[in-house]
């Protein structure tokens, strides 16, 4: 085979592997910003509630953060869900990094990186996500994106890639209220809706930050809804 | 080499704003207050404001006009891109000590702007 077939048929394979996506995640989640801030710390909760015809999944997510230096911050969560049987479990730990690669305004948008790996709790199966963060200044406005690669692999799971991308226009009105639009694409899924979150400082570094978002997914006739909530506090 | 040099002007659009001349400006943060605590800069321009912390304590520079949040360490500098910014003023603190550690940035539309008072 000529090497520039060869190429094709990587690159296609590639491109297979990267269409193929699976369906038992909910893209719907955190939009994640490149900026990370030296010192910080936090705890995280993230809840979300997604309604289809026939089941409603509750997901929640705990999870403590440390900056480990001005560009990097590790975090770990545990994460508990609710299926289709009502039955409410641990159902995984995962293991976060988030790199800031470029300082904010210094280039033309803002970049950042993200990794995690997640295991499931009472199965030997695995994902480890990668994603490139960008986000850009209009005036008073932020318009953030997430560009995400996901392999699962496991006892109980195919090996397969997923893709995942997010986007969050907001408007900086003011710290406690920030109005927002929120679009997820993920396999077979394209959601919008709206987003609305602030902050709120206590003395010192200390603050509260909130995110609430209802995404609407577009997924023909059937019912699909999400909220999704976050509350993490600084310190 | 068509596409080489199409890749390069993709990269040069991207990271352009680096290559650029940035019109520097310095602040000194001591005994918790900035100094000085008003600076005039152009609109439409982007500035970088040189942070010296000359305190024992870290600082948390914020502003939410501005949208900027960065650490500067105890006894160090660090650098804070801003703008292009439209004419007004834009409020920041230091997080740590936000009674004192305060000051504006007084964006003017004019040529040659960059007056720091």
């Amino acid at each position: 085979m000529k090497t520039k077939s060869k190429i094709m048929c990587l690159v296609m394979s590639i491109w297979g592997g990267i269409t193929q996506v699976w369906a038992d995640g909910n893209p719907v989640d955190k939009v994640y910003h490149p900026l990370v801030i030296a010192n910080e710390r936090k705890f995280e909760w993230r809840f979300t509630s997604r309604q289809t015809d026939d089941k409603n999944v509750l997901a929640q997510r705990f999870a403590y953060g440390q900056a480990v230096s001005e560009y990097l911050i590790i975090e770990a969560y545990i994460s508990g869900q609710r299926d289709e049987s009502d039955d409410y479990g641990l159902q995984g730990i995962e293991l976060e990094a988030r790199y800031m690669l470029t300082d904010q305004g210094q280039y033309w948008a803002d970049w950042g990186l993200l990794f995690e790996f997640e295991k499931q709790h009472d199965d030997n199966n695995f994902e480890f996500t990668t994603g490139v963060l960008f986000e850009k200044e209009f005036v008073r406005t932020s318009l953030t994106l997430n560009a995400l690669l996901i392999y699962e692999w496991g006892e109980n799971v195919p090996n397969e890639f997923e893709t995942e991308f997010r986007l969050q226009y907001r408007y900086r009105f003011m710290p406690e209220v920030q109005p927002a639009i929120e679009i997820y694409t993920g396999e077979d899924f394209v959601g919008i809706g709206p987003a609305f979150m602030g902050v709120h400082r206590y003395s010192g570094i200390k603050q509260l930050k909130w995110e609430l978002a209802a995404i609407a997914g577009f997924n023909g006739n059937s019912k699909d809804r999400t909220l999704r909530f976050a509350i993490e506090y600084e310190f | 080499m068509f596409k080489l040099s199409r890749y390069f002007l993709l990269l040069l659009m991207v990271f352009s704003s680096s290559l650029l001349a940035v019109t520097e400006y310095e602040l000194v943060l001591k005994d918790h207050l900035f100094f000085p605590s008003r600076i005039t800069i152009p609109a439409g321009k982007k500035v970088k404001l040189i942070i010296h912390n000359q305190d024992d304590t870290p600082e948390e520079f914020d502003s939410f006009s501005l949208n900027r949040q960065k650490v500067i360490f105890a006894k160090r500098k660090t650098y804070i891109f801003i703008g292009p910014l439209q004419p007004g003023e834009y409020d920041f603190v230091g997080e740590y000590n936000p009674n004192s550690a305060r000051g504006t940035v007084v964006v003017v539309k004019e040529a040659g702007g960059g007056d720091v008072n």
